[in-house]
C-alpha cells in the first residue's frame, strides 16, 4: 500500500496524490471498526457490570465507561488512518481537506455532536450514573454517546439528548460525581399549626429515616417559610445513594404525616397552596 | 479475662482528678458491642467507692430521677446508646439525658456503643457534651494471645492443627449466571465468579509451617476483628481443655436487602434491642420486626431469646462490613 501511496495520478489540476484504498484496505478498515465496536460493548458490559457490585464506589467505576469508550475509538480510528491506510503527512493534509469538505456539506451536525461527546467526557459538566436536568428532561445518566447522552427518567422512560444540544442548554447536575444526593421535600401546613413542632417531627423523620446520610458536610436542615394562608415546612437532607431519592422523599413525607396527624398538625386548607408559579414554588 | 485497659485508666483518673481540682471534662467510652468495657467501669465504679452513682441506661426510662435525686460527684451511666430509639420521637429521653449532662455540675462517665454514637454524634452533636472521647480500640494477634493465656502455665494447652477436608478442595472460580433480555426473552448466560474466600485460604495454607498458636491466634485477631470480647467468645468454644481445636472459620459474606440491612442496622447499633422496640422501629417503614429478626437468625447474625434479638458476636466483623458497604453505617 506504501508503494501505490506514492504514485501519483494525473489530472487537469496537477499530481494527485493516491492514497491506496483498495478493498482489501476497505474491509481491514471496517474489521478494525467492527472489532472496536464490540471492544466497546464489552467494556461497557464489564464496568456497568463491576460498578453495580461496587456499591459506594458505582459511579466511580462508571465514570471510566466513556473514558474507555474515547480510548478504544480514538485508537481505532489513528490504527485505521495510521496502520491501515499508512496515509503520509501530505495525505493526511488532502484527507483533511476532504473530511473539512464533507464536515462542511453534510455532516456538520454529527461532528459537532461527536466533538460534543468528547468535550463532555473530558470537561465532565456530568457523568454516568449522575442524576441530571437537561433540556427538561430529569433523571440517572446511563450513558455518554459519542452522539447523545441518554438518561432514564424516573418514569422509566429512556431519554436521549444530542451531545450538541447538551452544551448549548443551561445543565444542572443534582450530585456532581458523589452518591450522595441533597433532596428537598416540602410539607405544606395549615397557618393555625404548631410550626415549630412540625419543624421537629419533620427533623426527626428525616434523621431517623434508613436512606438518609448524614456528616458535617451533609447536614440535615429544616426551614419554615410563612404563605398568607399557610406555611411551608422544607427539609433538605442527603440520601447515601441518589437512587434513593423518590423512596426517601415517601418515606419522610409519609412519616410525618402520620405524626402531624397524631399531634393535629392539619393540612393547609383546599385550593389554598400554589404549588406553580406562585409563592409556594419559591426557594429557600 | 478482661482486656487490660492500661491507658483508659489513666486516661479516666486524669479525668477525675481534674473534676476534684474543679475541672469537668465529661467521659464517653466508646466500643464497638462484645468489647467487655463494663469491666473498666467496674474498675471505676470501685475506685470511687461511695462518691458515684452507677446506673444502666436502661433503667432511666422508668426512673430518670435517680440522676436528679443522687447526690453523688460522679455518675457512671452505662450503654448511654439505649436512650434513643431511630423513630420519631425516639430522641425525647435522649434530649433529657443531654440537657442534664449539660447542666449538672457532676462529672458524667458514660459508656456507649460505637456505631450509635456515630450516628448520634452526627444528628444531635453529642460529642460536645463529652470533651474526653475514649474509643477502645482493636487488639493485634500479639495482645489477644497475651490475654486469653494469661490465666494457664506455658505449654498447659496444645493447640491442635487446623483439621483438613480432603475430600473438598474449595474452587476458586465457581459456575454462576446473570439474564438478559433479548428480543423480549430472559436468557441465562452463565458466566465465572471468583470465590475471594477460597482464593484466601489457598493463601493461608502457606501458614502451615508457622506454629499451630500463632496461626490459631492470628486467625482469631482477623475473625474477630481485635475485638477482645469476641475474641473471649470465640475461644472458649475452640477450647476443650488442655486442647485448643482450631476450628475457626470466616462468616461469608452478607446478602440482605435494604429493609433487612436496616433492622440489622439497629440490631447492630444497639446490641441487642427488644422485639418490641425493633417493632416501634421498623413498623411506620412496613417492615414486620417479626419477619426480619426470624431471617436474620436464619442467616446466623443475631438469635432471638424470647422477646429479645442479640447479634452474634461472630457476625459483628461480617455485619459492620456489610452495613459500611451500603453506607447504612457512616
Amino acid at each position: 500500500m506504501a508503494e501505490n501511496a506514492t504514485a501519483p495520478l494525473s489530472g487537469p489540476g496537477g499530481a494527485i496524490p493516491d492514497i491506496g484504498i483498495d478493498s482489501s484496505t476497505i474491509i481491514s478498515a471496517l474489521l478494525l471498526l467492527a472489532i472496536a465496536y464490540v471492544a466497546v460493548r464489552v467494556a461497557v458490559f464489564l464496568l456497568g457490570w463491576l460498578s453495580e457490585r461496587a456499591y459506594e464506589h458505582r459511579i466511580t467505576v462508571k465514570m471510566a465507561i466513556p473514558i474507555a469508550k474515547l480510548a478504544i475509538y480514538g485508537f481505532a480510528i489513528y490504527h485505521i488512518l495510521g496502520s491501515v491506510f499508512q496515509l503520509s503527512t501530505t495525505q493526511l493534509i488532502a484527507f483533511s481537506g476532504l473530511a473539512g469538505a464533507a464536515i462542511g456539506f453534510g455532516l456538520k451536525d454529527l461532528v459537532a455532536e461527536v466533538v460534543g461527546g468528547v468535550v463532555i467526557v473530558l470537561d465532565k459538566p456530568y457523568q454516568v450514573g449522575d442524576k441530571v436536568r437537561i433540556d427538561d428532561q430529569y433523571g440517572e445518566v446511563t450513558d455518554i454517546g459519542l452522539r447523545a447522552t441518554r438518561l432514564v427518567t424516573p418514569d422509566d422512560n429512556l431519554v436521549s439528548v444530542s451531545n450538541q444540544r447538551v452544551l448549548n442548554q443551561t445543565l444542572a447536575n443534582a450530585n456532581a460525581g458523589s452518591q450522595e444526593m441533597m433532596v428537598v421535600i416540602d410539607l405544606f401546613i395549615d397557618s393555625a399549626s404548631d410550626a415549630s413542632r412540625a419543624m421537629e417531627i419533620l427533623r426527626e423523620a428525616t434523621v431517623t429515616s434508613r436512606y438518609v446520610y448524614i456528616s458535617e458536610k451533609r447536614p440535615v436542615t429544616i426551614l419554615l417559610k410563612d404563605y398568607p394562608f399557610y406555611r411551608r415546612v422544607r427539609s433538605k437532607a442527603y440520601v447515601y445513594d441518589l437512587r434513593d431519592e423518590f423512596p426517601f422523599e415517601t418515606d419522610v413525607t409519609k412519616r410525618a404525616w402520620d405524626s402531624f396527624e397524631a399531634e393535629g398538625i392539619e393540612p393547609p386548607k383546599a385550593g389554598i397552596v400554589d404549588l406553580g408559579g406562585g409563592p409556594a414554588a419559591g426557594g429557600g | 479475662m478482661p482486656p487490660p485497659f492500661k491507658e483508659e485508666m489513666e486516661l479516666i483518673e486524669k479525668a477525675t482528678k481534674d473534676f476534684e481540682e474543679g475541672k469537668r471534662r465529661n467521659i464517653a467510652v466508646i466500643s464497638d458491642p462484645f468489647y467487655g468495657e463494663s469491666e473498666l467501669l467496674e474498675w471505676v465504679w470501685e475506685r470511687a467507692g461511695g462518691g458515684a452513682l452507677r446506673v444502666k441506661a436502661g433503667s432511666l426510662k422508668e426512673d430518670f430521677e435517680i440522676l436528679e435525686r443522687s447526690s453523688a460527684k460522679i455518675a457512671i451511666v452505662e450503654e448511654a446508646h439505649r436512650l434513643y430509639l431511630r423513630k420519631i420521637g425516639g430522641f425525647d429521653l435522649m434530649d433529657r439525658f443531654i440537657n442534664f449532662v449539660s447542666s449538672s455540675e457532676r462529672l458524667f462517665i458514660t459508656t456507649w456503643n460505637s456505631f450509635s454514637w456515630k450516628y448520634l454524634d452526627e444528628v444531635l452533636g453529642i460529642g460536645q457534651h463529652f470533651p474526653m472521647k475514649i474509643e477502645l480500640p482493636g487488639m493485634d494477634a500479639g495482645k489477644i494471645r497475651d490475654m486469653l493465656l494469661s490465666g494457664y502455665e506455658e505449654g498447659e494447652l496444645t493447640f491442635l492443627e487446623e483439621e483438613e477436608d480432603e475430600t473438598e478442595e474449595p474452587k476458586i472460580l465457581k459456575r454462576s449466571s446473570f439474564k438478559i433480555s433479548l428480543l423480549g426473552e430472559r436468557i441465562e448466560i452463565p458466566r465465572p465468579e471468583v470465590d475471594l474466600s477460597s482464593i484466601r485460604s489457598r493463601f493461608h495454607k502457606g501458614e502451615e509451617k508457622r506454629p499451630p498458636m500463632e496461626i490459631f491466634f492470628g486467625k482469631l485477631a482477623r475473625i474477630s476483628d481485635g475485638n477482645p470480647g469476641v475474641a473471649e467468645l470465640l475461644w472458649k468454644e475452640a477450647l476443650d481443655y488442655p486442647e485448643v481445636r482450631n476450628s475457626l472459620i470466616d462468616l461469608p459474606s452478607i446478602d440482605l436487602d435494604l429493609d433487612d440491612s436496616f433492622a440489622l442496622n439497629v440490631i447492630l447499633s444497639m446490641g441487642s434491642v427488644d422485639l418490641a422496640a425493633l417493632s416501634e422501629v421498623l413498623e411506620p417503614t412496613g417492615t414486620s420486626a417479626e419477619r426480619a429478626a426470624a431471617l436474620l437468625e436464619e442467616r446466623g447474625l443475631v438469635f432471638i431469646d424470647g422477646e429479645v434479638v442479640s447479634l452474634r458476636a461472630e457476625a459483628l466483623k461480617r455485619t459492620a462490613e456489610h452495613l459500611r458497604r451500603a453506607r447504612l453505617v457512616w
